[in-house]
């Protein structure tokens, strides 16, 4: 492999990109007008209050001390049924949207874990699915108090839980969860839509024809762009942050897993375009080709909301989707500093650009057989 | 004695491609000589690209062997790349750098280079160089094109269509680059389906059709020996005038329309023994029109099709 050549043909990329509006536009402009629109959007929510249900079936101080924590947060109201309501028809009733029951023998539970460090119990809280904006707030405020009484019952250990996921505090507002997924939505669209462009029109013009027939290796050619791929990463994911940062004052902590995230979702969707492009001959349906690749991607992989608002099934769905290990190994490693985390996601993605990677070098052809 | 030692600068012996059941290319042989500007002529999708590409190594052969300078392009396509320049069809550049910097892009690829300012005075580009390739003409592009396939001052230079799409001052502009590697020494093969490209440019021609050649020489050879001498069109004879001509000439094959006749003179036939005959059997007509023959008679002769109806 020849550095001068790769060189040379990443600074003929970069040429084209600066001297292309509708690239730079998708690079700065789009996900910075993104972060400003949603972050106002979900800014201005946080006056919104959210109703909350709560049926106390332990009724003693240990769970009205829990629920006197959620009731000083200003954006819930809670609404108390009584406990020999039948809560299934209390629910069809008022149609509630969130309902949290906290069973009986919470606190009996609870006090056994000083002695028994295995003693647990568990919360029930039922949201409605049509809710997600709101669920992924009321999830985070109920798992936050349960983390705040695990702290002062067992030193963090989990006797009082609900799902065992996320870390998310009360000091977290939506920009937090929604700014690292912009970097992972990124970093994707430029990746699939770029190779998969790139490949369709390059093979209908001749280009890779004409490469063929050049000293030029496949290897020397796919490292720089995927250079070029992994620059374009860092120069939009810089943009994002300092947008963050500046306009909504947000604490990134810029770390080694926030490179190591953005190089391997780099290498990794740009993978999966190769090897999508293997089967791409046609320049116009490469569009289509790249929108059924990402789009299910950006409404199921927990972009805009947190996966814990979901469904079960989709919650099911979106463990099989790269750009939901993306944004959970930004957001661990950029704003919620879990490193348990940020090492967990940044593998997954690390070994699935390693194998799509390798497999879309391997399957693509610059012969026209 | 290798094909190279020889002077023989391509060499393709007994070559096909098939793609399931259909022959593309069909047992092909060509031998062409260093220095020689060599045309591949016949309608679109007669085999032309896909036997160029299989030279080059774009496409794989299903059988045959293939020799360029001397080197079998399936094995040592490192070492022929260095040595040849390629105009793909329909080859477009990347839109948003400047023709110089095109030219540098591909220089960079290979081991020996021109000199890029006396590349864009040859190719006649010199005012476009720090123009973006996007927002050039057709005919600049194509002249591009052929500017890229020569950065590495190659021995043989293959232009696949290089003139498909272009007005008639914009294909000029092009022949004249052309015919200007002729002049530099450098072997061409060159693939068309324009006639008079093949005719203006080549040294020698072979005229391809369904995969086959069917015709291989040297242009006048060619009309010589399968377009006849000459056409000659009796004008406003009229339907009994033809009728009659037909039948005092004993013609054959013959082009009837409008109260006109054509018809190709054969070796032995004058012109003026036609004309003799006419006015013996009585044959009233308006005006003579004598055309020489040229490549599209010897394909209509060939094939009993039009060259330009195929490309319709």
């Amino acid at each position: 492999m020849r550095p001068r050549i790769i060189l040379m043909d990443f600074i003929s990329q970069l040429k084209e990109w600066k001297r292309s509006p509708g690239t730079m536009f998708w690079t700065f402009a789009f996900p910075i007008l993104m972060m400003l629109i949603f972050g106002a959007i979900f800014s201005d929510m946080d006056d919104v209050s959210y109703d909350l249900y709560v049926q106390d079936l332990d009724g003693t101080g240990s769970s009205e001390q829990f629920l006197s924590g959620i009731s000083q947060i200003d954006a819930v109201n809670i609404i108390n049924i009584s406990a020999d309501e039948n809560l299934d028809d209390y629910i069809e009733e008022h149609n509630c949207k969130a309902v949290l029951v906290i069973p009986e023998g919470f606190q009996a539970q609870a006090m056994q874990s000083v002695t028994d460090p295995n003693a647990t119990v568990n919360l029930t809280l039922k949201l409605d699915p049509s809710q997600q904006s709101s669920n992924g707030v009321i999830w985070s405020i109920i798992l936050n108090s349960a983390n705040q009484m695990n702290l002062q019952l067992a030193q963090g250990s989990n006797v009082v839980g609900i799902q065992e996921e996320s870390l998310m505090s009360e000091n977290f507002e939506y920009i937090d969860f929604f700014m690292p997924a912009v970097i992972g939505i990124t970093v994707m669209n430029s990746a699939v839509y770029g190779t998969i462009f790139r490949n369709t029109r390059y093979k209908k013009v001749g280009i890779l024809r004409k490469l063929l027939t050049t000293p030029i290796k496949r290897s020397e050619w796919m490292v720089s762009k995927m250079l070029f791929m992994t620059f374009l990463g860092f120069v939009s994911s810089a943009a994002i942050i300092g947008t963050g940062i500046a306009v909504f004052d947000i604490n990134v902590h810029i770390n080694a897993f926030l490179f190591l995230i953005i190089v391997s979702a780099a290498f990794a969707f740009s993978g999966m375009a190769l090897v999508l492009t293997r089967y791409i001959t046609d320049e116009e349906i490469a569009d289509s080709a790249a929108g059924a690749l990402t789009f299910p991607m950006l409404f199921l992989a927990g972009t805009f909301f947190p996966l814990e608002g979901m469904p079960s099934y989709l919650q099911a769905i979106a463990k099989f989707l790269p750009l939901y290990y993306v944004n959970e190994g930004l957001r661990d490693a950029m704003i919620y500093s879990n490193w348990e985390g940020a090492v967990f996601n940044s593998m997954i993605v690390f070994v699935l650009a390693v194998v799509v990677f390798t497999l879309g070098v391997i399957l693509t052809r610059w012969k026209d057989d | 004695m290798s094909t190279e030692e020889n002077g023989t600068a391509i060499s393709v012996k007994e070559l096909e491609k098939h793609y399931g059941e259909l022959k593309a290319v069909n047992n092909i042989d060509l031998s062409i000589k260093k220095g020689e500007v060599f045309a591949f002529l016949g309608p679109n999708g007669a085999g032309k690209t896909t036997t160029v590409e299989m030279i080059v190594n774009i496409r794989t052969p299903t059988k045959g062997s293939i020799s360029v300078l001397g080197l079998d392009p399936q094995k040592d396509m490192k070492h022929i790349s260095e040595r040849i320049g390629i105009l793909p069809q329909e080859f477009k550049s990347f839109e948003r750098l400047t023709v110089r910097e095109t030219l540098k892009y591909y220089s960079a690829l290979f081991k020996k280079n021109v000199d890029i300012d006396e590349l864009l005075k040859h190719i006649d580009i010199e005012d476009q160089a720090e123009k973006l390739y996007k927002n050039l003409s057709g005919g600049l592009k194509q002249r591009v094109g052929v500017a890229i396939a020569l950065v590495n001052d190659p021995e043989i230079v293959f232009l696949d269509e290089p003139t498909t799409g272009l007005d008639p001052k914009a294909r000029r502009g092009v022949w004249k680059v052309i015919a200007g590697l002729k002049d530099r020494n450098k072997t061409v093969f060159l693939t068309t389906h324009y006639m008079e490209e093949a005719e203006y440019l080549a040294d020698r021609i072979a005229i391809i059709d369904a995969g086959s050649i069917i015709a291989m020489g040297r242009t006048e050879e060619l009309i010589d020996r399968y377009g006849g001498v000459a056409k000659l069109t009796v004008k406003g004879c009229g339907k009994n005038g033809a009728e009659a001509i037909k039948k005092v000439l004993a013609l054959k094959e013959f082009d009837q329309k409008n109260g006109d006749i054509t018809f190709q003179l054969q070796p032995e036939q004058e012109v003026l023994d036609v004309l003799h005959k006419l006015k013996e059997n009585g044959i009233g007509y308006k005006a003579i029109d004598i055309r020489r023959s040229n490549l599209e008679d010897v394909f209509l002769s060939l094939t009993g099709k039009s060259l330009k109806e195929e490309e319709q």
